[in-house]
Formats: structure tokens, C-alpha cells, sequence
């Protein structure tokens, strides 16, 4: 809460929202202060005089009364009776939610039964019903108001009193023997409070809306009363004629609502800790590239290497170093283990390749991919588009989540082809076939209809290494494909990719940290390391002493803590001189 | 599927009963004795007492609520006493009106909200973000009715693009062209909150889903952008939208009462305002009760359809 109000401030929308607001209220409370003609007072005489004129700043109604009087005197009482509707409605709402979350069982069923039933009610039809029963009137407007929004009230609040009402300290007073009552109004009542109070400030608005919308319809405050609803509905007849005397509390509903709805967002989105970290912001099609240095050369004649690459994630003004300045590379016909403990950037290396860091927050801040001695980091997105998937691609880990739910496998097979060749359904539909059928799944012909979630996990990861072959492609970047697997599934997924570097001559980049898995299918092996501290040129914590994150491609297995750790089967990442790994990413202080 | 659809079917009929009962205790609540409104206050006790008896009200409450159903289910919504018609045949009449207002700003604000919402997430916080997310907020502060008089009074009085009010042209073919012409303004003006809410939630339903992993495969498969965006992410997010959808539904509806009073629609929000005011509470008890099961059956509708656009739930 502390930092609740500085956040508020600096959204400067909500602040607005604030502020408006702040002097409404203001005029409201002082309208009786003021020196205003009497709101009620009619004079034909003068009726419909313009805005700004003599005697009547805003000018007068069809009835000759003062606007700017009635005004003030109208959003008085809108105000007031929408806040007096949301506390009415809280108020009954939670005493209802309360009651039900409480005591459960039986009690809980049959409210919210009724609850539910209220809900299947367009709200209007509900209010119209009571205010028909009622007969028109401001008080009954109200209360037909107030009792529309008492289901929403108390399900919101039934559903935290159900969790509070399993507490610890729940169960403590009940031992105590309290009575129940007590027990609600001193445990409970006080820690649903702040929910119902901020439940309440964001449905006044919606209130002070729905109110003036009954008297707009003739059905709530009755002449010569008027709140700014009935001023409106008052005006409509002569629209056309005088539009002012409906611009005027319309405009006034407007900015009241407005600037509740602002000062509403500014609040949710201060209190939403998601949004501070920024993790609600989505990743743009490709990596934000932001190469800062030279750029290194390609050299030789390599299918793909990287030099130096470096990436970073930009989280509001800190940075953090995922990938330190990676020198890597793979041959056709090769595999390339990457192994390395959590955190060590394995797998934002190899996303880093094509472009497919989530960024914002991931910015590629140095180094080079060249694919074919062609530097990739900051292509055109047409020209990584083209590459994706076609030349190089990519097999993730858990299949469940990076499948589409919702698209059949096969589906998601025959896009995968079509994104690159000018293939007809059917055809697309047959090759489909045929790549399940390359993985070895059973069926292939009915298996192309189901959906992610009805295959098994051996299953689904091979769907995702046959979308990965859809092309033919000369890279496969393998992302701790067998993690999520069973030992059995997992030797059977390994040998399969095998035998397809073997039968197709790929290049496979597989990134793991289980050195099993590398001493079987790979050639050389790269280790990479979490180093906590990265000052910069300060590389205490490797032999090798001159860079921060490291890695180091050996032939053969050649690392010596990794190697070890093999040995004795145990967890890598503690072997490595006995640090404590950093988990996640390492925090390196702000911008320069 | 048949099977699905059945099965909410069945299990609409407790939500139908429960609005028949709060309708039922809401009428029974109007203060004052039926038979002394009949005869008027001076009345004998006897004739009140006899006329009770003739209209079943010397009853108990829950027998005189069966008789009530009974009536209605068989269609018997009563007459109107201030139109001197039968209340369900003049309740169809508005109804269709209804319908077509309320049917059109529903298919303009799903549209337009998921569109809006959809460009806003794939610009996050660039220039068309900046201008939906405002545009979005002046559309659900701003009240239908004040709206709709505004835009009568830009493009019919001003303008003159559109007529002032009405359904039907007072001489004239009543073909589409003039129909189209007479619903384009309070179908917009009643789809503007609606299209504001539905922008909104689709925006924070896309950029949730723009994060999830599968996005990031399918744009590994070298899927274009556009594809990723309203295939691949508007597929997923629709799960989160279509039930928003259902509820704003009951909001259409409901704004259609504000703007069939500011346009002279001749729907039933409009027959249900006049009914109030002239006490002509069959009427109104007769256009609520069709009403809200109609829009019962609606969010039916509205479950199948997620059901058919998600494969994970069971049908």
C-alpha cells in the first residue's frame, strides 16, 4: 500500500481521474455554499437561453431554470444516490457472500443457486421488474440499483471468504469457542474489508450510470427533483431545437464516469505487480537487436556458428545477462550437445539464433550468427521467416505447452509445410502422414486428427520433432527435447534422432543437462556456466579466467568438473568448483 | 454433440424456474390488494372477499405461483389492460424489433471489440494501441442514451446522413435498404460499450495468450506474424473471449431499452418503459419473463459454441 500511491501518481491518466474527480465532489459538497440561482424556480419568460449568456452561464432549460444551478444541484444528488446504491449493494452483497462462504455446505448451495438465477437476468429487466413493482420513483430506482448488483458483490466476496473461513486462525478462534457470529464479525469481516471497499470504488461509476439511466427513462427521480439522469431524459424533447440543455448533464455524466473508470484502471493497474515487472507485455515476432561493438566476421565454411553472442533481458532499468558472448558451431551431419546447469543460458542461446527470445524483455546486444557465412541477428523478419522452420528448426521442450491446443496435430503439421512450400491441402495432408509415420507413431493416418491433449508425452514430443523435419531442414536446434520424458520413451526419442541425422544428414544442436543423454548421441559437447558475479572483465569463477558467462566447445568431453559429474552421476551444476549456482538470470545493475 | 446440447438444455430448466419465482415474488411485492384496485375503495368486504375467490387470490402462495406457470407455459401471459391486446402476441410483436436492433449492435460489437482488441495487443503500446485503449475508455464511459442523442443529433440533424428516428420510413417501402438506413445509428450507439469491454478483454486475453509457448513454436515454424497473430493466438484467445461475449449479450439487451427510448424503436425495452409508467404490470411481467429466457437460451448458444471451439471439453 505504501508504494500504492506514488504508482497511482505516476500514471498520470489516473491522477487525471483523480483529480476530476476530487473537484466534483468538491462542487457537489459545496453546491448548497454556492451563490446559485434556485435550481427549482421556473420563469418561461427566459426559457432556453443560450450558454454563457447574461444571469444563466450555461444558459436555462425549457422551463426557464437556471442550468448551472441545476447542474451542480443534479450531479449532487447523482452522486449521492449511486454512492448510497454501491453501499447499499456492498453492504447486502457481502453480508450474503459472508454468510455463504462461512458456513458452506447446505447454506452456501442454496445462495448461490439464487445467486446464480439473478445473474441469468439481463440487469435491466431485473430493475425494470422492481421498479414496476415499486412504481417509479428516485428511492425505488435506488433500490432496484442496489439489488441488481447485490449477486455480483456476493460472489466476489463469497469466494474470499471461503478461503479466509479455512484459515489457521479461523480454526483457532472456533476452538477458543467463539460464537460464529463473532467470529465473523472479528476474523473475517476485517480481512474481506479491503475487497469489498475496493469492489465498491469500482462499481460506483457503473451506479451512478445505471441510476441516471432510470431517471433518464423517466422511471427514478420525479419533477421538479432532478439528478442528471431525468435532466437528460427532460431535454431529449427538444434536442433538436436547444441541444445544449442535454449537452450539459450529459457531458457532466460523461466526465464523472470517466474519471471514475481512469482513476479504476490507475488503481488496478498500480496494484497488478505484473504489470510493474512487465511480464504482461508480448513478444514482438523477433529478438529486438541492439548491437553495440564490432561485429564479428564469418569465417570458413561453416553451416552454423555463432560468434560472441550476447543477449540481455531489459526488465524496467536493470539488466540481466542470459547469454555472455557464446562462440559455437555445428557442421552438417554433426551433433553439437550443449550442456550446462539452470540458468547457464542454454536455451536462450539457442533461441537466440533465430530470432525467438520473447522481447520485450530479450535484446540480442552483441555477437553474430552466421548461417552459411550470412550474419543472421538483425536480418530483415521476412528473411528469419523464411529460414525458420525451413532451414532451421527448433524442437522444444513439453510438448503440451508448446503444441496449439486447440489444432488438430495434424494440423499444425501441414501449416508447418505450407508456411513454406506452395503445397495443396491434400498433398500437404499426405506429407503430414508421412512425417508421422518417419517418427514412428503408430497410425499415422488416425493420428493426424487428434488434438495435442488426447496423445500420450513420447507422443506429443514426437509431433514436435516431425514438425521440426517438415522441411528438411539443415539445422535441428533441440531444447531439452527428452526432459519431460520417461527413461524408456526418452532412449527411444534419442535413437530416433540419431538415426535421422544419420538418414538425412542434419546438424543437431541438442541442449540438455544430463550428461547420459550427450555421451550418447552427441560429437563434441559446449558447457555452459551460471556465474553469479559478472562484473565486467571480472571472469573469477572459470579457468579459463577472461569472460564472464562462459562456454567452452571441447572435442570430446573434455571439462573436467562436467566430466566428473558424469562420473559419480551427480548434479553438475554443484560440481562445478562447488558454487552455489545462481538460478534464473544474473543481475548486473543498471544501464550504463 | 446432440448430446451436449440436450444435456444444457435439461439443465436450463432450474435457471427458467428460478426466474419465474424471483419474477413471481417481485410482482407479489406491489403493494395494495388486486380486488380493492378493482373495485375501488369503496368497496364491501364481502365483494372484495368474493372477488378474491373468483381470481384464485384467497389461495396460498405457493398454489397461486403453480396456477401462475401453468398459465404461462401454456402461453396464457394475460391481457393488457392499457393496449387492450394479449400480452404474449403484442410481447412477439416488440420482440422481432428488439431482436434486430439488439441482434446487429451484438454482431458489431464482437466484431469490432475482438478486432480492436486484436490490433491492440499486436501494437502493444505503440500509436494504434495508444488510440484504441483511448478510444475504448471514452466508449464505456460515455452513456448509450447520451451518445445516441448526440449522434442523432451529428448525423441525422446536422448531416442528414441518417433519419432522426423510427424503424420504418412513415411513407415508403419498408425494404432493407430502409431499414439498414434507419438502424445504422442506434445499433451503433448501442454497440459502443459493448465493443469498448470486448476490445479490452480480448487485448488482455491476446497478450496472455501472445506469451504462451506455442506462439513461439509456431513462429519457429516460420508461420508469418499475421498468421501467428490471428490464427494461431485469436484461436486461443477466444476461449477467454466467447463467454464474455455471453455476458455482454445481457448488456446489448439491456442498452436497448436507453436506445430504443432515444431512437422511438418500437421494441420491447420501449414497451416495457411505457407499460411501467401506465402501471400495466401483466405487460411488464409478461415482457421480462420472455425476455429473460430467450436470453437463457441465448448463453446455451453461447456454451455450445465454445464447446465446438474447444476440443478439451468434454461434450
Amino acid at each position: 500500500m505504501k508504494s500504492f500511491l506514488p504508482l497511482l501518481a505516476r500514471n498520470r491518466l489516473a491522477l487525471g481521474g483523480l483529480i476530476v474527480m476530487g473537484l466534483v465532489v468538491l462542487l457537489a459538497l459545496a453546491t448548497p455554499l454556492l451563490p446559485l440561482a434556485d435550481p427549482d424556480v421556473t420563469n418561461t419568460a427566459i426559457r432556453f437561453k443560450a450558454p454563457f449568456s447574461d444571469g444563466a452561464l450555461l444558459g436555462t432549460d425549457h422551463l426557464g431554470r437556471d442550468l448551472a444551478s441545476r447542474l451542480l444541484w443534479g450531479t449532487r444528488l447523482s452522486l449521492a444516490v449511486g454512492f448510497a446504491a454501491a453501499v447499499i449493494a456492498a453492504t447486502l452483497g457481502a453480508a450474503i457472500g459472508i454468510a455463504a462462504g462461512f458456513y458452506g455446505g447446505r447454506t452456501d448451495n442454496i445462495i448461490m443457486r439464487g445467486v446464480d438465477m439473478l445473474m441469468a437476468f439481463p440487469y435491466i429487466l431485473l430493475a425494470l421488474a422492481i421498479v414496476a413493482a415499486l412504481g417509479p420513483g428516485l428511492m425505488n430506482a435506488l433500490i432496484a440499483v442496489a439489488a441488481v448488483n447485490i449477486p455480483f458483490f456476493a460472489r466476489n466476496i463469497r469466494g474470499i471468504t471461503v478461503g479466509i473461513a479455512h484459515k489457521e486462525f479461523v480454526d483457532a478462534a472456533r476452538l477458543s469457542g467463539m460464537t460464529n457470529a463473532r467470529i465473523i464479525l472479528t476474523e473475517v469481516l476485517p480481512n474481506v474489508l479491503p475487497v469489498i471497499v475496493i469492489a465498491m470504488s469500482t462499481t460506483v461509476g457503473w451506479m451512478i450510470l445505471e441510476t441516471a439511466g432510470l431517471s433518464f427513462l423517466g422511471l427514478g427521480s420525479q419533477p421538479p427533483q432532478a439528478d442528471l439522469g431525468s435532466m437528460l431524459g427532460e431535454a431529449r424533447a427538444a434536442l433538436i431545437s436547444n441541444p445544449h440543455t442535454s449537452v450539459v448533464p450529459g457531458a457532466m455524466i460523461l466526465i464523472i464516469v470517466m474519471a471514475i473508470n481512469l482513476l479504476g484502471d490507475g488503481g488496478r493497474d498500480a496494484l497488478d505487480p505484473r504489470l510493474k515487472s512487465g511480464a504482461l507485455s508480448r513478444p514482438m515476432p523477433a529478438t529486438r537487436v541492439q548491437r553495440s561493438g564490432p561485429v564479428p566476421a564469418a569465417g570458413g565454411e561453416t553451416l552454423l556458428a555463432l560468434r560472441g553472442l550476447k543477449t540481455q533481458f531489459h526488465v524496467k532499468d536493470r539488466i540481466y545477462k542470459a547469454v555472455g558472448g557464446v562462440d559455437l558451431q555445428v557442421n552438417s551431419g554433426e551433433c553439437l550437445g550443449i550442456i550446462g546447469e539452470s540458468g547457464s543460458g542454454k536455451s536462450v542461446t539457442a533461441l537466440s539464433v533465430m530470432g525467438l527470445v520473447a522481447s520485450p524483455p530479450g535484446v540480442i546486444t552483441g555477437g553474430a550468427v552466421h548461417y552459411k557465412g550470412e550474419d543472421l541477428i538483425g536480418a530483415p523478419y521476412e528473411k528469419l521467416r523464411a529460414l525458420r522452420g525451413n532451414r532451421i528448426a527448433y524442437i522444444f521442450q513439453d510438448p503440451l505447452a508448446t503444441l496449439h491446443p486447440l489444432y488438430t496435430v495434424g494440423d499444425q503439421l501441414i501449416e508447418a509445410v505450407r508456411a513454406h512450400h506452395p503445397f495443396g491441402k491434400t498433398e500437404a495432408r499426405a506429407h503430414a502422414i508421412d512425417l508421422l509415420k518417419s517418427v514412428r507413431i503408430p497410425n499415422a493416418e488416425q493420428r493426424v486428427t487428434s488434438y495435442p491433449h488426447e496423445l500420450s508425452g513420447g507422443m506429443r514430443q514426437r509431433i514436435g520433432i516431425a514438425m521440426a523435419l517438415a522441411n528438411d531442414p539443415e539445422v535441428i536446434i533441440a531444447d531439452e527435447p527428452t526432459t519431460a520424458l520417461d527413461v524408456t520413451v526418452q532412449a527411444q526419442i534419442l535413437s530416433l534422432l540419431d538415426d535421422l541425422r544419420r538418414e538425412r544428414g542434419l546438424a543437431i544442436i541438442f541442449i540438455t543437462h544430463d550428461f547420459g543423454v550427450v555421451s550418447q548421441l552427441c560429437d563434441r559437447v559446449a558447457v555452459m556456466f551460471a556465474v553469479p558475479d559478472c562484473r565486467r572483465g571480472a571472469g573469477r569463477n572459470h579457468p579459463d579466467g577472461t569472460r564472464p558467462s562462459l562456454y567452452r566447445a571441447a572435442d570430446g568431453l573434455r571439462s573436467r568438473t562436467w566430466a566428473g559429474a558424469a562420473r559419480t552421476g551427480g548434479d553438475p551444476g554443484s560440481a562445478a568448483g562447488g558454487r552455489q549456482s545462481a538460478p534464473g538470470m544474473r543481475l548486473c545493475g543498471p544501464l550504463p | 454433440m446432440a448430446g451436449y446440447i440436450l444435456k444444457r438444455l435439461i439443465s436450463a430448466v432450474p435457471v427458467l424456474f428460478g426466474i419465474s419465482i424471483i419474477v413471481f415474488v417481485i410482482m407479489a411485492m406491489i403493494p395494495g390488494d388486486p380486488a380493492t384496485a378493482i373495485l375501488g375503495s369503496y368497496a364491501t368486504p364481502e365483494n372484495v372477499e368474493k372477488l378474491n375467490r373468483d381470481l384464485g387470490l384467497d389461495k396460498p402462495m405457493v398454489q397461486r405461483y403453480f396456477i401462475w406457470l401453468g398459465n404461462m407455459l401454456q402461453g396464457e401471459f394475460g391481457r393488457s389492460f392499457s393496449l387492450n391486446r394479449d400480452v404474449l402476441d403484442e410481447v412477439l410483436d416488440r420482440f422481432g424489433a428488439t431482436l434486430i436492433l439488439a441482434g446487429t449492435a451484438f454482431v458489431l460489437c464482437a466484431l469490432l471489440g475482438i478486432a480492436a482488441g486484436v490490433v491492440s495487443a499486436a501494437r502493444q503500446y505503440g500509436l494504434a494501441d495508444k488510440a484504441i485503449t483511448f478510444a475504448v475508455l471514452l466508449g464505456i464511459s460515455i452513456p448509450s442514451f447520451f451518445l445516441g442523442m448526440m449522434m442523432i443529433l451529428i448525423f441525422a440533424v446536422k448531416l442528414r446522413w441518417f433519419p432522426v428516428s423510427g424503424m420504418w420510413p412513415i411513407y415508403g417501402a419498408r425494404d432493407l435498404p430502409a431499414l439498414a438506413s434507419h438502424l445504422t445509428l442506434p445499433a451503433l450507439a448501442l454497440a459502443v460499450v459493448a465493443t469498448g469491454v470486448i476490445a479490452r478483454l480480448s487485448r488482455s486475453a491476446m497478450l496472455e495468450v501472445l506469451r504462451q509457448d506455442f506462439i513461439r513454436t509456431a513462429r519457429a515454424k516460420g508461420v508469418h506474424e499475421r498468421a501467428v497473430i490471428w490464427r494461431h493466438a485469436l484461436r486461443a484467445a477466444m476461449v477467454s473471449i466467447i463467454p464474455v461475449l455471453g455476458v455482454q449479450a445481457g448488456f446489448v439487451l439491456s442498452g436497448a431499452v436507453y436506445i430504443e427510448i432515444v431512437f422511438q424503436w418500437p421494441g420491447v425495452g420501449r414497451m416495457l418503459v411505457d407499460a411501467i409508467l401506465k402501471r400495466d404490470i401483466l405487460l411488464v411481467q409478461g415482457g421480462v419473463v420472455f425476455v429473460a429466457a430467450c436470453y437463457v437460451l441465448f448463453n446455451i448458444v453461447v456454451d455450445v459454441a465454445q464447446s465446438m471451439l474447444d476440443p478439451r471439453i468434454k461434450t
